[in-house]
Order: C-alpha cells, then sequence, then structure tokens
C-alpha cells in the first residue's frame, strides 16, 4: 500500500488533496441550498461523492476505500430512502396527500428553513444520492483496482 | 368506516409498501429472519392495499385519481404527478400482487441454498413495486422511469444465480435489449412531450384524439416498438427465452406474470387510451400480425427446447402472442378475451414456472433428458404441473379453455364481419398453437413426471410445505377462473374492458369533467359491444370451426406428401431410436424418450425448425438488430399507413 503511493504523482495526489476539501465543503452546500438556489440535493450530492473519485485519484484505491466504508454508503443509501419516503408520508398523516408539502409558510423566503419538508426532502435526496454514487463509484473503481489493490469479497 | 378515507392513498400506499420493504432489506438483510420478515410483510401489506380497491373499482365503478402533492392540474394544464386508477389499471396491478405474494412466499426457501438472499429480497421489492407503480400511473414520464428500474431490477436478478451456466450471459443479452426498449420509450415520451407541453396519459389523451401529425406518429411507433420489447412480441422475443431460463424459478414466475404484462399493459394504455388509434384497421394488422407470429414461433420453438424453464420460456411468448392477438382485434370481445387470457396466463405460466422450480429444487436439474418418473416421487407437484399443463393447453374445465375459447370466437367475429381472409388464417393459426402446446406439455409431463424412473433421482423428496401453497393457491385459482367464467366475466374482466373503452372517463376524472368535451377535437369514439358471438357453445361457431379444422387438417396432410416414404433415406439427424415411429427398426429393443415423442412432426418441418435455429443465434449483436430492425419496420409502416 505504502508502495503504491509512493509510485504516484505528487502532483496529482497535492491537486486532489487540494480540491478535495473544496469538492465536500461546496457540495454539501450545494445540497444544503438545494431547494432555494440552482443546484439542487441530487447535483449536490454527486459534487460530494466525486470526492471518492478525487480519494482514488490521489491515495489509491485501497484507501478511499478503507476512509469511505462502503458498508456504511450502502446502508445510507437505503437510509436516505426511507426517511425520504418517511417525509413523503408526513402529508398523508396530515391529511393531504402523499408528497404534500407541510409548514410550507414557515421562514422568510430565501432562509435556509423556508419551505416546509421540501427542504428536507431536498436533503434526504442529496444524502442518498452522495451515498450512492460514492458507492457505486467505488464499486466500479474496485473492478477496475490492480491486483491486491482491489476489495477481495466485493459487493456484486 | 376507516377504509374509506384510505381509499384514494390505497394505489400509492401499495407501492410504497414494497419500495420501503426494499429499503429496509438492504440494511437489515444480513439476518435471515428479518429479511424474511421484511418480505412477507412488505407483499402481504401491498396486496391488502390492492385488496381495498377491488369493491370501488371493479364493483361501483369510479376512476380513482391521485395527485402527489395535491398538486392537481391547474387552467387546463397537469402539471404534477399523478396516479389513476381505473378497472384496467387495477385489473394489471392486480395480477402484480397476486405474483410479487406467491412469489416471495416460494422464494422463502426456494433461495436458501444461495448466498446473496438479501439482496434477492431487495431487488424482488423493487421489481414488485415498479411494475405495480407502472400500471398504476398517470404519468408517462413515472412510466419511463418505472420501466427503467423494472428492466435493470431484471437484469440483476436473471444474474442471481451468477454461478450457474449461461446467467451472466442472459443478463448481459437482457441488459442490451432492455435498455434499446427503454430507450425508445424515452424518446418517444420526449416527443410527445415536445409535441403537447405535458406528461399527463389523460391530457395527452384528449390532445391526441385525432390529431396524428407526422411527429405523434414517429412518438406512436417508437412508445409501440418500446413497450412491444417489453412485452417480447416476436422480434423482440429472443432474450425471454436466455433470461426466463437463467434466472431462478421465482422470478421467472415474475418475469412472465408481470413483467412482460407490463409491456402489454403500456401497448393497450398506448393504442387503446392514450393514442386512440386503435379503430384504424392499419394498426389492427399490425398488432394482430405482431401477435399471430409470437403465437407461431413461440411454440414451435418451444417444441424443440430441451430445458423444462426454455420451453416454459417460449410458450410464455406464445400465450402473450394469444393477448396482443385478441386485443389486436379492437372489438368488445376481443379486448375481453385478451384481457381474460393476460390473466390466465399469469396463473397458469406462474404456476408452471414454480412446477420447474420445484423440480429443480428437488431434482437439481431442469434438463428434460435426464429426468423420468418423478410423480412418484413428487406426488403433488406432479397434480399441480398436470392442472397448469390442461390449462395452458386449453382443456375445457380449465381456465385457459375459456380464455382461447373467447379468443376464437372473438377472431371468427372479425373475420365474419368483414376482416378478410386473414382473420380466418390468424384463427387456424392459434388453434394449432393450441394443438402444439398440448403437445409440447405431454411431452414435458412424459420427460419428467412420467415415463422411466432414473435410478439417479431415487433421493428426490417432495418440496417443503411453503412452497407447495403459493402453488396450490395458484392451481385453485385455475380451476376457478376455469368453471365461474360467468363471474370472472362479470365482476373482474368486464371492468377492465369497459375501462379500455372508457377514454371520456379516464380523461375527465383526470382533468376535471368536461375536460375532454372541451378540448378533443373528435369525439372519443367507443367501441361496439356484440354479444352475438359472446357465448359458450353456438352450434353455427362449432360448424365453422369444424370446416376451418378440416380446413387446416387437409392442408398440413397436403404439405406432408411429397416427403411421405421418404423418410430417413439420408443421415441427417436418423437415429435407430427414432425408427420405431416408420416400423424400420433395426435394433430390437430401443426406448422412446419422452423429448422424442414428436419425433415426426419435427422430421417433416425440420427445414423450417432448422432455420429457426439459426434466427436464434444467440448473439446478442443479432437480437439488437432484431429489435431495432423490427422498430424501424414498425416507423415505416405506421408513417405509410396512418
Amino acid at each position: 500500500m505504502k508502495h503504491k503511493m509512493k509510485t504516484r504523482s505528487i502532483i496529482v495526489r497535492c491537486g486532489s488533496g487540494q480540491l478535495l476539501p473544496f469538492a465536500i465543503v461546496f457540495g454539501l452546500a450545494v445540497v444544503l441550498f438545494g431547494t432555494i438556489s440552482p443546484g439542487g440535493g441530487f447535483q449536490g450530492g454527486v459534487i460530494v461523492a466525486s470526492s471518492a473519485l478525487l480519494l482514488t485519484l490521489g491515495y489509491g484505491y485501497r484507501t478511499a476505500h478503507d476512509a469511505m466504508h462502503p458498508h456504511f454508503l450502502h446502508s445510507g443509501e437505503a437510509f436516505g430512502a426511507i426517511v425520504y419516503v418517511a417525509l413523503a408520508l408526513i402529508g398523508l398523516l396530515c391529511g393531504a396527500n402523499f408528497c404534500r408539502n407541510i409548514f410550507w409558510d414557515n421562514g422568510a423566503p430565501g432562509e435556509l428553513i423556508s419551505a416546509g419538508t421540501i427542504t428536507f426532502m431536498s436533503w434526504t435526496v442529496g444524502f442518498k444520492v452522495l451515498t450512492g454514487v460514492a458507492f457505486l463509484l467505488l464499486l466500479l473503481l474496485g473492478l477496475m483496482a490492480p491486483d491486491g489493490d482491489g476489495e477481495e469479497d466485493d459487493e456484486t | 368506516m376507516m377504509f374509506e378515507r384510505l381509499i384514494p392513498h390505497c394505489p400509492v400506499l401499495a407501492v410504497m409498501t414494497l419500495f420501503l420493504g426494499a429499503f429496509l432489506t438492504a440494511i437489515f438483510g444480513r439476518s435471515k429472519a428479518a429479511r424474511r420478515i421484511l418480505l412477507m410483510l412488505a407483499s402481504l401489506l401491498s396486496s391488502f392495499f390492492m385488496a381495498l380497491l377491488v369493491k370501488p373499482v371493479f364493483f361501483d365503478g369510479q376512476i380513482i385519481s391521485y395527485w402527489m402533492g395535491n398538486w392537481a392540474p391547474r387552467a387546463g394544464y397537469a402539471i404534477g404527478i399523478g396516479f389513476e386508477v381505473d378497472g384496467l389499471s387495477l385489473f394489471f396491478a392486480l395480477l402484480v400482487s397476486l405474483t410479487v405474494l406467491l412469489s416471495n412466499l416460494y422464494s422463502l426457501r426456494y433461495i436458501e441454498r444461495d448466498d446473496c438472499g438479501d439482496y434477492y429480497c431487495t431487488l424482488a421489492l423493487m421489481l414488485g413495486g415498479s411494475v405495480l407503480s407502472l400500471v398504476q400511473t398517470g404519468d408517462i414520464f413515472t412510466m419511463f422511469v418505472m420501466i427503467e428500474i423494472m428492466t435493470f431490477a431484471c437484469v440483476a436478478l436473471t444474474a442471481f444465480r451468477k454461478r450457474s451456466e449461461g446467467a451472466l450471459e442472459a443478463a448481459f443479452k437482457y441488459l442490451i435489449v432492455g435498455c434499446i426498449g427503454s430507450s425508445l420509450v424515452l424518446t418517444g415520451v420526449i416527443l410527445l412531450y415536445a409535441q403537447c407541453h405535458t406528461l399527463n396519459m389523460a391530457q395527452l389523451s384528449a390532445l391526441l384524439a385525432g390529431n396524428l401529425t407526422p411527429a405523434t406518429v414517429f412518438a406512436f411507433a417508437l412508445l409501440l416498438t418500446g413497450f412491444g420489447v417489453k412485452s417480447y412480441a416476436v422480434p423482440f422475443h429472443f432474450v425471454a427465452a436466455d433470461a426466463y431460463m437463467a434466472a431462478p424459478s421465482s422470478v421467472s414466475m415474475l418475469f412472465s406474470g408481470m413483467v412482460n404484462k407490463a409491456g402489454v399493459y403500456g401497448v393497450i394504455r398506448l393504442c387503446y387510451i392514450i393514442m386512440q388509434s386503435m379503430r384504424l384497421p392499419a394498426l389492427q394488422t399490425l398488432l394482430v400480425t405482431l401477435g399471430t407470429l409470437s403465437m407461431f414461433v413461440g411454440v414451435t420453438m418451444a417444441l424443440r427446447q430441451h430445458d423444462f424453464k426454455r420451453l416454459l420460456a417460449f410458450h410464455s411468448i406464445s400465450q402473450i402472442g394469444y393477448v396482443l392477438t385478441a386485443l389486436g382485434l379492437c372489438t368488445a370481445l376481443g379486448i375481453a378475451g385478451g384481457l381474460y387470457h393476460a390473466m390466465n396466463h399469469t396463473l397458469f405460466k406462474g404456476l408452471l414456472f414454480l412446477c420447474a422450480g420445484a423440480v429443480w429444487y428437488a431434482a437439481g436439474t431442469t434438463d428434460l433428458d435426464r429426468m423420468g418418473g418423478l410423480s412418484k416421487r413428487m406426488p403433488q407437484t406432479c397434480a399441480i404441473f398436470l392442472i397448469a399443463a390442461f390449462s395452458i393447453s386449453g382443456l375445457p374445465p380449465f381456465n385457459g379453455f375459456v380464455s382461447k375459447w373467447i379468443i376464437y370466437q372473438a377472431t371468427f367475429e372479425k373475420a365474419a364481419e368483414g376482416g378478410g381472409f386473414g382473420y380466418i388464417v390468424v384463427t387456424v393459426v392459434a388453434l394449432v398453437t393450441s394443438v402444439m402446446t398440448l403437445a409440447s406439455f405431454i411431452k414435458v409431463a412424459q420427460s419428467v413426471f412420467f415415463g422411466q424412473e432414473r435410478p439417479e433421482l431415487a433421493h428426490v423428496r417432495e418440496v417443503p410445505l411453503s412452497m407447495r401453497i403459493p402453488m396450490w393457491i395458484l392451481a385453485v385459482l385455475c380451476v376457478v377462473t376455469g368453471v365461474a367464467p360467468g363471474l370472472v366475466l362479470t365482476y373482474v374482466v368486464a371492468p377492465a374492458t369497459y375501462a379500455v373503452t372508457n377514454v371520456t372517463g379516464y380523461i375527465n376524472t383526470m382533468m376535471g369533467a368536461g375536460y375532454a368535451e372541451s378540448v378533443m377535437t373528435v369525439p372519443a369514439q367507443s367501441i361496439p359491444v356484440d354479444a352475438s358471438f359472446a357465448g359458450y357453445y353456438s352450434p353455427v361457431s362449432w360448424l365453422i370451426l369444424f370446416a376451418v379444422l378440416l380446413l387446416a387438417f387437409a392442408l398440413v396432410a397436403l404439405l406432408g406428401k411429397g416427403s411421405r416414404g421418404a423418410v430417413c433415406q439420408d443421415d441427417t439427424g436418423c437415429d435407430d431410436k427414432y425408427a420405431v415411429f416408420f416400423g424400420g427398426e433395426r435394433v430390437t429393443r430401443s426406448t422412446v424418450a419422452g423429448s422424442d415423442l414428436f419425433w415426426g412432426f419435427r422430421y417433416n418441418f425440420r427445414h423450417y425448425f432448422r432455420w429457426m435455429g439459426n434466427v436464434h443465434s444467440g448473439v446478442v449483436n443479432d437480437y439488437a438488430a432484431w429489435a431495432v430492425g423490427a422498430g424501424a419496420v414498425i416507423i415505416l409502416y405506421l408513417y405509410a399507413l396512418l
């Protein structure tokens, strides 16, 4: 593993190190403000998930795999979906239809929490996408990883 | 009553229960007990929600519309996503619910020897949820999304036994051809959206009535091809055989019970309701031709198979041919017959796949040439298999007879009211197909359950109770729908048939009363209900049937005249074991295996079978070329004749 890290170009490693925090912070910002600004949960989630790619580029597949915990990502994706459905069901419990936006009139327009359940639904979409896409990326990169670097008991 | 307020929410709840079950098994599925409980709980709850809809939709004739997030249409434009459950949707949704429930119950024990059981549960529930949503949605883009989920769940489930031979290959073929189908549907949806600025099917239907511009005809052709790919009608059927064979039997049941029904549902929804163009003879000819080809090619390919499940797969294609033929007639009798047959196909083909799974579970193989005499070892499975085989072959007390009988009557009716000579040919093909179906199931019964017992199968035992329960339920349903056709027709098939013809009601329920009348340029044309040909026994029909059969028999006899007496002059395909068929045996003792029972037929049509075998090359490039080529032909055909 250490051998692998040494063979990687220092430029690529530094570049990915520099971009990694930016990708995560920017992606999370896009997710957070998804309901009230351009972007959205899905797009932000994909940006955050690109950190898996950056990690692999800079530090090798094994590092990315260990840092990201694919099992956690897999469960996280399902958890995001469950929370989304639960939020959608709130509308039903309040006597309206499935997916109905509740508390839509709280907060001033443009504030972070101002659009009712839509805000939280957008966040769960972001969470689901960032875990799901990161998991998929790790899976695909694991297939391409050289021998000894890949996960033996992969999730396919 | 508390259920009253629940009823509008039932469609979405039934779908979401299955999806929630899928997500929960993804988290907690590592424990065997947890995933079993989740699987059954989700399927049961979903079926319960669907069952609640039976009374309002089937008995009271309501159409349930439901807007996600209360986004009802404003100023005549439907922007929100809606569910709309009419009789047709509920008919297919009930089939889906039943299939999912029984398949999941069966799979509890059936897949216990495989690893990755948690993935199976997740994917099976995903597949069920997607098809259930597909048949209930009122939004054509949701339909596309659900087709995508369905396709990918199918691909993964096909490859579930990834170590068994051909599973990955079949999954890859399925992926390629399935994606061609989905892309065609997506392109069609895009074109419709560009033309009509809406994705709601009710609004599309109102805007497109009598409004076939070149762009919409193109979209129509693309969508028709896309749904055709999903229903595995003949030029698109190649992957079905591989996939049904490689997948576990409980999944094959899901495939033939609901995935290809989803394609059929798409065709009905598209042709009868969105485009409302089924009254055009060109379209009727197209669907009937596709259906008749599927019938004939499917059953003849089935006759030469040596694998239980591959044989069933080709019969599945053949039975879908019946459904498409009947629906293509555009008469009330035809629609009723087609829907009835679609239901029966779900019942008996699911049952047959479960039988194949039981045989695999007990004997470890589905190869017809390596089995025999299992009726002593597995008496219940054998009895169930015979019920299913009689049903699919159309023997009188069982359900296949009823629906096939209605289909024959419908094609007669079409021929009688000036449909031309072609519909007589269709009737003859339908009858011949039915006979060949019986023949190939005699072959299966002889190879698997009767015949000589094999010493290596002496250890075989009956399958566990939890696998027999779903089989018995389906068997009882096969008999019930066969002996009480009047009840089934009145309470189940008639509301669905009425929904197919009730375009105005479909539009107005979704878009608000009076919308259809104000927007549609031509009023919706109802399909005339003519009951003169319906009925169980009509002497004139019998007489015509007899004449037609005589004609068909004479034709076959004349065709075979040239080769009589010339059998086995060459060495091709001749073995001493076939010599008993023409009295020229040299060896004193030769046994005829079950799969050789119809050797004479196969020999006489050897050129056809060889050609068909070459067409089914197993190369995915060929299969993709067939799908794309057939799509091109359909596009040209619709442009030329609509």
